[in-house]
């Protein structure tokens, strides 16, 4: 359901704690960053943190490591690869969705640097949020090949050049979330609409030479929330840090729910 | 089981262009359906006879009617400029990001055209 504003417990206090850069600072900025503590019983907030760019590295997660380090150390968020690849640290930066990894702080126009977790999602701490939802969503549309014929006994199921080609790119999505979380119809109906990123995922196996159940993958997704929730807002697309294109996935598989029928 | 709030969305989600031309498709043809109601009864009183369609056709209301229709009529000239829009993506079409953001400049544009063509011809052109 639409609901415009947040529930009461989820406000955010906007004065939360400041922290100021530390003195003779030669580039200080400020990154102003959502907190939730879990254990305080209070609602979210924001806390200012103010650091000296000369001395941090240039991703937006070089500075929310720095802070970690050498500022609050209860600040709290998922990351690991550092190179646009694992997908864990996604995040709400400057307003838009993206890895915190490849979003440079020189590209932020404007003073502060706003982070948010993921939109309209439940918030575990700070900035990481609970993705079991979504993870159930990717489950849902079966991410594996399935056959009915018997695999060749002598080789793998091989595919032709163009076939690969057709999937190459969809298989690049890290499941981030970036983009689901991106798409106002995902944040309204999110218990019903699977979502981009789940129907990217979905898209790539329909589309799969060697996958040999397309019907049953298309008649699961024959319904008028799973797929058809997708209204063409294109936020999935404009988001997607790895310059996929879920729109389009969702735009195909559309188009084979009705060529089908003929 | 720990309380977890919601995080911001709307409120706080960059607003861009493809919200903007997502939720004005919506509001237009929200706009257009009451519309069909007015047209409704503005035809049934030119059916009624003359004395009816005096009632629409002069005073405060004919004013006011001037002015919604004017604005139904960019909203006319909108819901189908990016109905054409969406007809293109169900074709497959104009999915990828420079071309959705190019098709956007020129539903807007074209729409800005068109409609002040069609409010310069029918209010302003036969004005007595």
């Amino acid at each position: 359901m639409v609901e415009l504003t947040l529930p009461p417990d989820s406000r955010v206090n906007k004065n939360g704690l400041v922290y100021r850069a530390p003195e003779g600072a030669k580039k200080p900025r400020t990154f102003r960053i959502y907190r939730f503590d879990p254990d305080s019983g209070e609602n979210p907030r924001v806390d200012s943190y103010e650091i000296d760019m000369a001395a941090c590295g240039p991703m937006v997660l070089d500075a929310l490591i720095k802070i970690k380090n050498e500022i609050d150390p209860t600040l709290s968020f998922r990351r690991s690869c550092r190179e646009g690849i694992c997908g864990s640290c996604a995040m709400n930066i400057d307003g838009v969705n993206t890895l915190a990894c490849t979003r440079a702080c020189e590209d932020i126009t404007g003073s502060e640097v706003r982070i948010y977790p993921l939109p309209h999602m439940p918030v575990v701490k700070d900035l990481v949020p609970d993705l079991t939802q979504f993870y159930a969503q990717y489950a849902a549309v079966k991410p594996w090949l399935e056959t009915r014929t018997p695999a060749p006994p002598d080789r793998e199921r091989y595919q032709s050049k163009e076939d690969q080609e057709k999937i190459d790119r969809p298989s690049a999505c890290i499941l981030c979330a970036c983009c689901s979380t991106s798409c106002p119809s995902y944040w309204w109906n999110s218990d019903r609409y699977l979502g981009p990123a789940a129907l990217l995922a979905a898209y790539r196996w329909i589309i799969d030479s060697r996958d040999e159940s397309t019907g049953e993958r298309l008649d699961a997704l024959e319904d008028p929330f799973r797929l058809y929730r997708c209204h063409t807002i294109m936020n999935c697309t404009e988001a997607c840090p790895k310059d996929l294109n879920p729109a389009k996935a969702i735009g195909e598989i559309k188009k084979m729910m009705v060529s089908r029928q003929h | 089981m720990a309380r977890k709030p919601l995080s911001p969305h709307l409120s706080h989600y960059r607003f861009a262009y493809t919200m903007a031309t997502s939720i004005l498709h919506r509001l237009t043809g929200l706009a257009l359906s009451v519309g069909l109601i007015v047209l409704a009864c503005w035809l049934t009183a030119v059916s009624q006879g003359e004395a009816a369609y005096q009632r629409f056709a002069s005073g405060p209301v004919s004013a006011l009617l001037r002015v919604l229709l004017a604005l139904w009529l960019i909203a006319f000239v909108y819901h189908l400029a990016n109905g054409i829009r969406h007809l293109c993506w169900d074709a497959g079409w104009g999915f990828e990001r420079a071309q959705a953001r190019r098709s956007a400049r020129i539903v807007i544009v074209s729409v800005v055209i068109v409609a002040a063509l069609l409010i310069w011809a029918f209010f302003f052109r036969g004005a007595r």
